[in-house]
């Protein structure tokens, strides 16, 4: 679903972001991507989205070179990425049902079915009671799963998580980690993060970054700081 | 429509700024517009009144008048020659002034002069048969109109390049002005346009609340300044029936139709505020195109 070959990203100022990075990612796979930061975690990411460019080599996802110099599909390719963001990017003027339905009204979906998917979608994030609210009156574990609902919603194939549970605490980071169990085999999942107990515990395959490198690729691996 | 409302409350004194310089713009565009209009139909009235007229005295005889105008049709100069005679003149005086009583009863067809309209066959000729006709006998006036024309066309000429100069300049102003107010928008929403855009949203999608808000203003601004210069054309209409009295009508000639600007009819008000919204419109929708995409790159 995901594969990079020799991937370079070498930044405006001169430093290098990714050196030479190769791995693939099987379709409905469930993926940790680990390092300390500026590892070049956040720039996989960025790279998997077209927030950037690579300097060298190639990237596929879902057997489109998005590397190619005359690619323009970027809306179509964004279309099959869910993205789960550290700081939720949740729109403070929007209520809870406008803010995840954004997901489908970009691609221009009937607001009938907008509804029907937006409920299901709050049902599935226990967030059924929240329809109306407005971010403010929510806790961040609530709002990290309003992020999870907008990044489901539209039957996205690929769901890019960059640090999910980075501001939140143990126990609510388990809250969310159980709503990625409930997706696990359904959805390709890029999930970066710091939390060793979260990786070590699910013992799913673990990407390690170190300094733009690629320093470990395991099945069922860990992580230690 | 809710959510044009709610980008106003959003950002009133943005909106108020940006709704303030459309009506300034459009207000000054449609003034121009219908000044320019009417010069342009006064200019068209003008030319087509007689090239040079020449009034006779009480005592020139008819058959006078019609020699000076056989010697005048055989000189190959001329391409018509209107006789009014005395009781011609008097039914024009009547027919002008059929609303007024007490200048009718002043007047009769005896103090009112025999003329004759010539129209030449080319400008050129104008000075000459003037000057010929000064010297016959029974001639009273010779009103040569030629004068009266040029200087209208150089009145109205100067009038349209200071027109276009300041439109143009007009036009600059606003849609800077525009651009930056915009823009100001744009970057309050620039959290919401990057999600969006992660989203998989098309730039047609992103710019789409900003034009729609455009086209309101675009819309508003025009209804409410049209809706001003036509109060002031109202109200100024007994006054301009007092200058251009004697005037049946004012009008500007395309090809296909004549656009009738005086009396003040409903068609040229409908295309003096069809052209306001368009330009309205335009003008605003553009702005904001402009100002998104400097900020879609």
């Amino acid at each position: 679903m995901i594969v990079f070959d020799k991937v370079t990203k070498q930044f405006p100022l001169g430093n290098t972001g990714l050196d030479e990075v190769s791995f693939e990612i099987a379709e409905n796979e469930f993926v940790f991507l680990v390092g300390p930061s500026g590892a070049g975690k956040t720039t996989i990411l960025n790279l998997i989205i077209k927030e950037s460019t690579p300097t060298s080599g190639k990237i596929t996802v879902d057997e489109i070179d998005i590397t190619k110099n005359k690619f323009d599909k970027t809306v179509d390719l964004r279309r099959k990425i869910g993205i789960i963001f550290q700081d939720f990017k949740i729109l403070l003027d929007k209520n809870i049902f406008e803010n995840i339905a954004l997901g489908l009204k970009v691609v221009g979906q009937p607001s009938y079915k907008i509804k029907e998917e937006v409920k299901k979608q709050l049902t599935f994030v226990n967030l059924s009671d929240k329809e109306n609210v407005f971010p403010s009156q929510l806790s961040a574990g609530e709002l990290q799963r309003v992020a999870i609902a907008r990044a489901l919603i539209g039957n996205r194939k690929i769901i890019l998580a960059d640090e999910p549970t980075g501001n939140l605490d143990p126990k609510t980071s388990w809250e969310i980690m159980k709503i990625f169990k409930k997706i696990e085999g359904k959805k390709t999942i890029l999930f970066a993060t710091h939390n060793t107990d979260i990786v070590n515990s699910l013992q799913k395959r673990v990407i390690v970054m170190k300094d733009g490198k690629l320093a470990k690729d395991q099945k069922k691996g860990g992580y230690e700081v | 429509m809710n959510e044009i409302l709610k980008s106003i409350k959003r950002t009133p004194y943005q909106s108020l700024a940006i709704f303030l310089i459309l009506f300034f713009t459009l207000f000054l565009s449609t003034v121009i517009f219908v000044s320019l209009t009417f010069f342009y139909s006064f200019l068209n009235y003008v030319e087509t009144r007689p090239q040079v007229t020449v009034y006779f005295q009480n005592k020139a005889e008819s058959s006078q008048i019609f020699k000076l105008r056989d010697e005048l049709t055989s000189s190959g100069k001329v391409l018509s020659i209107k006789y009014i005679s005395k009781d011609d003149a008097f039914k024009i005086y009547k027919d002008l002034n059929k609303d007024n009583p007490l200048l009718l009863e002043m007047v009769t067809s005896d103090i009112l002069p025999a003329s004759l309209e010539i129209y030449a066959k080319k400008p050129i000729y104008l000075p000459e048969i003037a000057e010929y006709l000064k010297k016959q006998s029974g001639v009273d006036e010779v009103i040569f109109q030629k004068d009266i024309v040029n200087q209208l066309v150089t009145i109205t000429n100067v009038l349209r390049i200071t027109a276009i100069l300041f439109f143009g300049f007009l036009m600059f102003m606003t849609i800077i002005i525009l651009i930056v107010i915009t823009s100001f928008k744009v970057a309050l929403k620039k959290e919401e346009i990057h999600l969006l855009q992660l989203l998989g949203a098309t730039r047609n999608y992103i710019r789409s609340p900003f034009m729609k808000e455009a086209a309101f203003f675009g819309l508003a601004s025009s209804i409410i300044s049209f809706a001003i210069i036509s109060l002031t054309i109202v109200y100024f209409n007994p006054f301009l029936s007092g200058y251009l009295r004697g005037i049946p009508t004012l009008g500007l000639n395309f090809h296909f139709f004549q656009l009738v600007v005086w009396p003040i009819n409903l068609y040229f008000m409908l295309t003096t505020a069809i052209l306001s919204l368009a330009f309205g419109i335009i003008i605003s929708t553009s702005a904001s195109y402009l100002a998104i995409e400097k900020y879609l790159k």
